[in-house]
């Protein structure tokens, strides 16, 4: 078995590709950082002896993505699943942001899937089988002021993933979408935030069992399930007069 | 909504006896690792936090969390040759190479401390006479310096910085990686024999004896402050069981919870306690226990594992541990003149313990060819004062002290007891004028 793992060099993808190589499966680990791809690597390959291909691409680049993909899309038609913790985030994120910084805002947090699920999506769709993987995040909930294109970015991939497991209905493809909260990576470390974060191991743990399930769309930490419900039900003239207080 | 704001953290050093609320990273990327190091104005990495002294941070330094860092980067069984980040931790580390037959041989007795810390304070473990420290299986670092960049040292390249670097505290940048020399492992079991002893003296001039035995030799003796039973105890030798095969690790998994935090938040290290512990130590094992008795991996390894309540029993006050090498012909009037002194003092002595040590002592490396005390007091004035005291004998014994012990030590003591120390200075601030890497550790010994 081998997957394919877009942002693994850190947090989340990091923890799910070392709980994939711990369970035998080979790897094709894809980021922007050439050199912790490579220690991931090394690391992975002496302890699980799995064997694991690296590639340095930079997401949030439209013309670096497609160049790989055109590539390498015989790679792709080698590969049983494929995973997307990836993300990309600003200290500045608002609506007021160079154009240049929100396409690539856009481009990392749901650009790239899409582009890299319009040339995996008929391969396994042809093969009737594959595991494909999103992962949002809460703070796509509602428009805000911080993280403006980030969680922007974010609702338009959790429409993409809902349009996929639509699409794939007649098949036997598994997809999964996770939202996720506030999470104990290094984006969040040291961060002052409302609530407690859950931990990356543990979601990769999750998202490692539920591999072969239907589509599931999972929240994680599971409480963040009511709190996106409530502010989801609640009419949107309240929370933006609710905003003038905070 | 919010501003997102960046916590200080609040760090202690293991003993307590210093703590500041510093802001703290947590890179997990090389260029995160560079980004920060860039950005800081003074700076300091910091492995596992378990430094009885605050080695990995300080009031105005950036604290560079490595814990991220901890993958192995080259193993070759065949040139027993590994390469791994500095945020490995000791435990890690064996693990994976144990299950080839191979190890290093210089561990500390905590295997949650990681190889950068390790490294930057140049640790021995039980066997320091046999093995000396992890200096002796070194084969080259990695570093990354905010003025330097990436530096490869070894004893081939940049020797000079590799020479500051081990033991040298952080002090020569950041140490993302080290290339370990591995030994063939030669047992998981061991057989440990106990001697009785009646005073420190004969302790060790039998340490000084049985060099040779390649034995794991290590001792605990009393030292009430009545100085009643003054010496007596037990001196524990041990070495591998090539009889017994069984693959009997028994490692311990986790470090959670081994802590209790400020509970109790007195101390119970008194007067009573000492004298009732160390009558039940000793008696168990000169009555209950088999003078000869088979041990394994993890007791003998990391006798601290699973007593971690020795610490806890401190409570909120907190310890003071001083490690000692002093050279064999002056340790019997050293002996004498702290007995003297713990009569005038009467501390509170709750550990004592003698081990042999071998090496060349440079720089700011605990090591050479002299025998190691080591004894724990709990942290009040009166023992404070016997402490200080003690000083002046560190300095007319030519004492050396272990800098990553004593979290009291002051640069005057330092300065005596150190005879490379203006070298140490002279050669780091050749290396990196504007001493951008600095801990509370550093600063206290005008580093």
């Amino acid at each position: 078995m081998s997957y394919l793992i877009l942002g693994a060099s850190s947090g989340l993808g990091k923890e799910l590709a070392y709980i994939l190589a711990k369970n035998s499966n080979d790897l094709i680990i894809i980021s922007r950082d050439e050199r912790d791809l490579k220690a991931i690597k090394s690391d992975l390959e002496i302890k699980f002896e799995i064997t694991v291909k690296y590639f340095s691409v930079d997401v949030s680049s439209f013309d670096e993505t497609k160049k790989f993909l055109y590539s390498n899309l015989n790679l792709l038609s080698q590969i049983q699943g494929i995973l997307f913790p990836v993300g990309m985030m600003e200290t500045k994120d608002e609506v007021l942001n160079d154009m240049s910084v929100s396409n690539s805002l856009i481009q990392a947090n749901m650009g790239a899937v899409a582009y890299f699920l319009s040339k995996i999506f008929p391969i396994f769709m042809e093969k009737n089988k594959g595991i494909i993987v999103g992962f949002g995040s809460v703070s796509s909930t509602i428009g805000r002021d911080v993280n403006a294109v980030y969680a922007a970015s974010k609702r338009g991939l959790e429409s993409l993933f809902e349009t996929l497991a639509i699409s794939a209905l007649p098949s036997k493809l598994k997809i999964q979408f996770y939202t996720i909260g506030y999470l104990d990576t290094n984006l969040s470390y040291g961060k002052k935030l409302l609530l407690p974060k859950g931990s990356a191991k543990k979601l990769a743990k999750i998202v490692y069992k539920n591999l072969d399930k239907n589509y599931r769309k999972i929240y994680y930490p599971s409480w963040w399930a009511i709190i996106v419900f409530i502010i989801k039900i609640l009419p949107f003239s309240l929370i933006r007069y609710i905003y003038k207080f905070l | 909504m919010s501003k997102i704001l960046y916590e200080k953290y609040k760090l202690s050093s293991f003993g307590k006896n210093y703590t500041a609320e510093v802001y703290l990273k947590n890179p997990d990327k090389y260029r995160q690792l560079e980004k920060d190091s860039l950005k800081a104005e003074c700076l300091i990495s910091r492995g596992a936090g378990y430094s009885y002294v605050a080695a990995s941070f300080g009031k105005e330094a950036l604290s560079l969390s490595m814990k991220n860092f901890n993958r192995i980067l080259y193993f070759s069984e065949k040139e027993k040759l590994i390469t791994v980040e500095a945020g490995m931790t000791i435990i890690e580390l064996l693990n994976f190479t144990l299950g080839f037959r191979m190890w290093i041989a210089q561990i500390p007795g905590y295997p949650f401390i990681s190889i950068g810390g390790a490294v930057a304070s140049n640790v021995h473990g039980k066997s320091a006479e046999l093995h000396g420290t992890i200096k002796n299986a070194i084969k080259n670092i990695l570093i990354f310096h905010k003025d330097h960049g990436w530096l490869n040292l070894s004893d081939d390249e940049n020797k000079n910085i590799f020479d500051l670097t081990i033991g040298g505290y952080g002090l020569t940048g950041t140490i993302v990686s080290v290339t370990l020399k591995l030994i063939d492992f030669e047992g998981f079991n061991f057989q440990t024999s106990i001697n009785k002893t009646n005073s420190i003296t004969k302790t060790v001039n039998f340490i000084k004896n049985n060099k040779e035995k390649k034995n794991l030799i290590y001792s605990w003796n009393r030292v009430d402050s009545n100085l009643k039973n003054f010496g007596d105890g037990l001196i524990f030798c041990t070495k591998t069981n090539s009889q017994h095969k069984e693959k009997n690790l028994n490692m311990p998994k986790s470090d959670k919870l081994r802590f209790l935090g400020n509970f109790p938040y007195f101390c119970l290290w008194n007067k009573l306690s000492v004298k009732t512990f160390n009558y039940f130590f000793l008696n168990y094992y000169n009555y209950l226990k088999k003078s000869v008795y088979n041990d394994n991996f993890s007791n003998v390894i990391f006798p601290v594992v699973g007593k971690e309540f020795y610490f806890s029993l401190f409570g909120n006050k907190s310890f003071i541990e001083s490690q000692i090498l002093i050279s064999y012909e002056k340790v019997e009037s050293f002996i004498d003149d702290f007995k003297n002194l713990i009569n005038f003092h009467k501390p509170i002595i709750t550990l004592f313990s003698v081990k042999g040590m071998s090496g060349e002592h440079r720089y700011l490396r605990f090591e050479g060819n002299m025998i190691c005390l080591t004894f724990d007091v709990v942290n009040n004035q009166k023992n404070l004062n016997f402490i200080n005291e003690l000083d002046k004998l560190y300095i007319r014994y030519d004492v050396v002290p272990s800098l990553i012990k004593d979290s009291r030590l002051k640069k005057e003591v330092f300065d005596k007891c150190y005879k490379f120390a203006n070298e140490f200075r002279k050669d780091l601030r050749n290396f990196d004028n504007k001493r951008s890497y600095r801990s509370e550790l550093s600063d206290r010994l005008d580093l």
